[in-house]
């Protein structure tokens, strides 16, 4: 009887091992997380039922960390890994190894009422950091510049800093927003606000993408590196992926799973 | 793989993917692999805040033998001489082996904000010594009691507006100055602010015509040149430095109850002075740069104090002739560090040309103690206030940059009883003391890029031999009759 027992329990360890080995976890970049990898992921699960996923974006600060945790499989990422990730990671025996998954293009919006038309990398950089605090100082019809940014925790947020500020502090009176739909939202509000969204949110209501040194963010400047703020975004796995987690990689980077990048907004890698 | 590879590397990514020969994930992947190389570095290691945009790391250490001598007068007043009591013309002498440690960071922040610091042995304001075996008496032989680290430098500024320098904490010397007037280990505390903008001129150059062009950038503004005729080029730095000085902090400056009351001034009971001391300088000065590494620079100076502070206050002595050296009623006793009536224009200046390769230069410093009849008469010399003037005159040979450079250096100094601040001056050359006057020499040679062998010798006697040797040295012995030094170093630099 006993070993009758300790067979069935042996037997539905088994089974449970085998219902997690059908599940993902991914954690990282809001950019990415918000609409991108759900759609993926529900495209995905289509083609191999049984599937769940674990998704949590909560920037791409924490889509490292989970890596170098091992809390994640994946780990989404709208930046590169910086020198003391990968140090971290190293202590930890991990190897962060990012794989391009889409490239992103930061897009500045601007309230759609303002008559504005573009702006200059320059004046992005006074702008974001303070230097100019009101809108006739950059061309437009005056008014106080209402900053809107990502939080701190954000790929993103250190990204602009480093592609359109010079690493610059932000401007004091910045506001931090917790993801792109936050911050397209609140510059859709206000007719004096400025802000910067992944390209997949710049058809937000209210709002439009300003050209910077007269180059329009678009799928096309993008993937010809000729808008000042594009960039690639992750997935940063330990080491070479395996299992679930390659497949869906995999998935993400074919045809298929590129359709889905081009339709959520994002620009496709090939 | 230095970081600075890595992002030469990265640059070089970036433009192979630009001409295709390699796509985008290709590129990252070495980048990560980059990345992951240099984390594992020494440098990789160091993490700064975000607001650091250069940091540097300097410093120095520095063993040194010193021998120093001072030797009373044949005429003093004396006990009957015997242990530890001074007699006519009696030297005392002392040996030291030394070192001095020096470690500082300046740090370059973001939007134009600088800050420093540096540790150094040492308590003394004059010195960064420490004399080895000093204190094996306190915890037995080789203890560390008097190898202390103290915050030498700690201080911020800005550079936002142009040609301006704004420093304010414990700082680096911001004026410029001769060791006459200042030892070069004081780093004073307070404000600073400095100005200095470069013009450039262009004379002839031409065959026909000749051009006068100036541009704040160094440029050849308007100037036309007609031949290969070199144009005489002159650069002018016009600078001005201003600083105020926490001097003495008097603590409290209200106190409870009533001021207490001292008659160390005048006799007659006075209230304790309970303001602040400032220490107020305000230079202004050029430094001209002429074809050929010729060039000359001057920078008049005018210092005064305000307030009394709680150290300080009494006044001025600077030791007498007729008491005794040693106990509590000899010179000694009597105040050598007071800073009433000080008003001192002070103008340092220099020349320097090449002969040859060889630089050469002569300098110098020239002060006056406006208030220097002030000060005598509150010396209780008031026929004295004649000695109010210092002045130092020197050449120099060679220069120390590089391996196998030397230098010489040799100056005469004489400074008057009444003529400066006894506490700031050089604590070596002459035992930190006024009415002293003799000769110097500094010679120096690179063993490398980094270390320097260095020798001085001083060689010094009373000035006016009716009036004591104001300020505090090393030797206990005032009036110093005379005084030599020697010293050899060698100076690690990074």
């Amino acid at each position: 009887m006993k070993i009758k027992s300790a067979l069935i329990l042996i037997a539905v360890g088994f089974a449970s091992l085998e219902a997690r080995a059908d599940r993902l976890v991914i954690k990282g970049s809001d950019t990415l997380g918000a609409k991108l990898v759900p759609q993926l992921a529900e495209q995905f699960k289509a083609q191999h039922p049984g599937t769940t996923f674990d998704i949590a974006a909560e920037g791409s600060t924490t889509g490292i960390a989970a890596i170098i945790d091992g809390t994640a499989e994946i780990g989404m990422s709208s930046r590169r890994a910086k020198p003391a990730e990968v140090s971290a990671a190293t202590g930890k025996g991990k190897n962060l190894k990012p794989t391009i998954v889409a490239y992103d293009g930061i897009a500045v919006i601007v309230n759609s009422a303002n008559p504005i038309k573009g702006l200059t990398k320059k004046q992005v950089e006074q702008i974001f950091t303070g230097e100019v605090s009101d809108w006739s100082a950059v061309g437009g019809s005056g008014g106080k510049i209402s900053i809107y940014t990502r939080n701190t925790s954000s790929g993103t947020y250190s990204d602009f800093k480093e592609m359109a500020m010079k690493k610059r502090d932000y401007a004091g009176s910045s506001q931090k927003m917790a993801g792109n739909e936050q911050i397209a939202a609140e510059v859709g509000k206000n007719p004096n606000g400025v802000g910067y969204v992944g390209m997949a949110y710049v058809k937000a209501s209210g709002v439009k993408a300003m050209p910077v040194d007269g180059v329009t963010p678009s799928a096309q400047s993008v993937q010809q590196h000729s808008y000042a703020y594009w960039r690639p975004t992750f997935y940063y796995t330990n080491g070479e992926p395996s299992g679930l987690a390659k497949q869906f990689l995999d998935f993400t980077i074919a045809p298929a799973g590129q359709k889905i990048v081009a339709q959520v907004g994002f620009v496709p890698i090939k | 793989m230095s970081i600075l590879r890595a992002q030469d590397a990265g640059a070089l990514l970036d433009l192979l993917v630009k001409k295709q020969l390699i796509t985008d994930q290709e590129a990252e992947e070495v980048r990560a692999e980059l990345t992951k190389e240099v984390s594992t570095t020494s440098a990789g290691k160091w993490k700064l805040s975000n607001p650091i945009t250069e940091i540097e790391l300097y410093g120095d250490a520095r063993l040194r033998y010193e021998y120093r001598a001072g030797r009373t007068d044949d005429l003093q007043p004396l006990g009957a001489p015997g242990a530890g009591v001074a007699g006519h013309r009696d030297w005392q002498e002392r040996e030291r082996e030394r070192y001095r440690l020096r470690l500082g960071l300046r740090i370059t922040l973001a939007d134009d904000w600088f800050a420093g610091v540096r540790l150094e042995t040492s308590t003394s304001p004059r010195s960064t010594n420490v004399t080895f075996g000093d204190d094996s008496g306190v915890n037995g032989p080789f203890s560390k009691d008097s190898d202390r680290i103290s915050v030498g430098q700690a201080y911020l500024g800005y550079k936002g507006f142009h040609d301006i320098t704004l420093t304010a904490g414990r700082m680096p010397q911001p004026l410029i100055t001769t060791l006459m007037t200042w030892d070069g280990d004081i780093n004073p505390e307070g404000l600073a602010e400095q100005w200095k903008h470069t013009f450039n001129f262009e004379f002839g150059g031409g065959t026909t015509e000749s051009a006068a062009g100036y541009s704040k950038e160094g440029g050849k503004g308007g100037a036309i040149a007609q031949s290969s005729s070199e144009p005489f080029k002159l650069k002018i730095d016009v600078f001005a430095n201003f600083a105020q000085f926490v001097y003495d902090d008097s603590n409290p400056e209200n106190p409870l109850g009533a001021r207490s009351t001292t008659s160390a001034n005048t006799g007659n009971p006075q209230l304790v002075p309970n303001t602040d001391a400032f220490m107020l300088a305000w230079q202004v000065g050029a430094r001209f740069t002429f074809p050929k590494n010729i060039y000359a620079q001057i920078a008049p100076t005018l210092y005064n104090y305000t307030g009394n502070g709680d150290t300080f206050n009494v006044h001025y002595v600077g030791g007498s002739e007729t008491l005794p050296n040693g106990g509590t009623s000899g010179s000694l006793a009597t105040n050598q560090t007071g800073i009433n009536s000080l008003l001192v224009f002070d103008m340092p200046w220099e020349i320097g040309w090449k002969l040859g390769e060889l630089p050469m230069r002569i300098f110098g410093d020239f002060a006056v103690n406006f208030e220097g009849d002030d000060r005598a008469l509150a010396a209780g010399h008031p026929g004295k206030g004649d000695q109010r003037y210092a002045y130092q005159i020197g050449v120099g040979v060679g220069q120390l940059k590089a391996k196998r450079d030397w230098q010489i250096n040799v100056f005469w100094q004489h400074t008057e009883q009444y003529s400066l601040d006894p506490n700031l001056v050089d604590s070596d050359l002459f035992d930190s003391r006024v009415n002293m006057e003799g000769v110097a020499v500094q010679a120096g040679y690179m063993l490398s890029d980094a270390v320097t062998f260095n020798i001085t010798y001083g060689y010094g006697w009373r000035s006016d031999s009716s009036l004591g040797t104001g300020g505090t040295g090393d030797i206990g012995i005032n009036p110093l009759d005379e005084y030599q030094i020697f010293q050899a170093d060698l100076n690690v630099k990074f």
